[in-house]
């Protein structure tokens, strides 16, 4: 079992990218993998409820969403308006966790 | 003689064009969270990317014309600054051709550039290597 941290920057509106990035962590996690999957920039919108169906299975299968704060903000998305069990985090959670060895991370 | 690179936590590529998204907002924010951190963090820039560091911006941006009192630093300022005040934990390295074939060859001092045929060399010397911007 592997640690990864998989960073989405682009979002649904992107096209069929996101889709099958957010497809990759679906499948890490129910292979069993731990993963975190990183939503910034306007890949935030990813978390707004129906958005990008494959995160509803992600969080299913064990996956966690984080979604960047400071990016939401700058879309004025309040949590309150994103899928309910994503969690708002900082830069400094996403720089801890790509600091941790065991982690493999990728930007898309 | 081969200048040595210095073994770092992360590095960061930025390759996408720098001003068509957040990616530099986002780079110079998980750089400085990495930082803050006490990593050790490497930031090799190529294509458009290499313009941020161009001697040519000076220290700050054009006037705003609607507010022409306040000054707003440059991409080339912000690194600079950045690189002071972590001396000996980070290092950002400018693609000697992607800079030449833009018309930014002429960098500021405290950068350094480096041949594509290194790029191999400087993923090696970091742990972890996240490339931004181009897919």
């Amino acid at each position: 079992m592997t640690d990864h941290l998989l960073i989405e920057s682009g979002g649904p509106q992107t096209g069929p990218a996101c889709e099958r990035f957010v497809g990759d962590a679906v499948r890490l996690a129910g292979d069993g993998h731990r993963v975190v999957l990183f939503l910034v920039e306007n890949g935030v919108t990813a978390a707004l409820p129906g958005a990008a169906p494959g995160i509803e299975t992600f969080l299913r299968d064990g996956g966690e969403v984080w979604v960047d704060t400071f990016s939401a903000a700058q879309r004025a998305l309040p949590a309150a308006d994103l899928a309910a069990d994503v969690r708002m985090v900082e830069m400094d959670d996403v720089a801890a966790k790509l600091l941790e060895p065991q982690v493999r991370a990728v930007w898309h | 003689m081969a200048r040595p690179i210095p073994a770092t936590d992360v590095l960061l590529n930025l390759f996408g064009a720098p001003h068509q998204s957040d990616l530099v907002t986002s780079a110079l924010r998980l750089a400085t969270a990495l930082l803050d951190r006490g990593a050790r963090v490497q930031i090799w820039t190529c294509g458009d990317a290499t313009g941020l560091t161009s001697a040519a911006l000076g220290d700050t941006k054009p006037r705003d014309l609607t507010d022409l009192e306040r000054r707003h630093p440059s991409t080339a300022l912000i690194v600079r600054d950045l690189l002071a005040d972590h001396p000996d934990r980070l290092y950002w390295y400018v693609c000697r051709f992607c800079a030449d074939d833009r018309g930014a060859a002429d960098q500021i001092p405290q950068v350094s550039k480096r041949s594509p045929f290194l790029f191999a060399e400087h993923v090696k010397a970091a742990d972890k290597a996240l490339v931004m911007g181009v897919c």
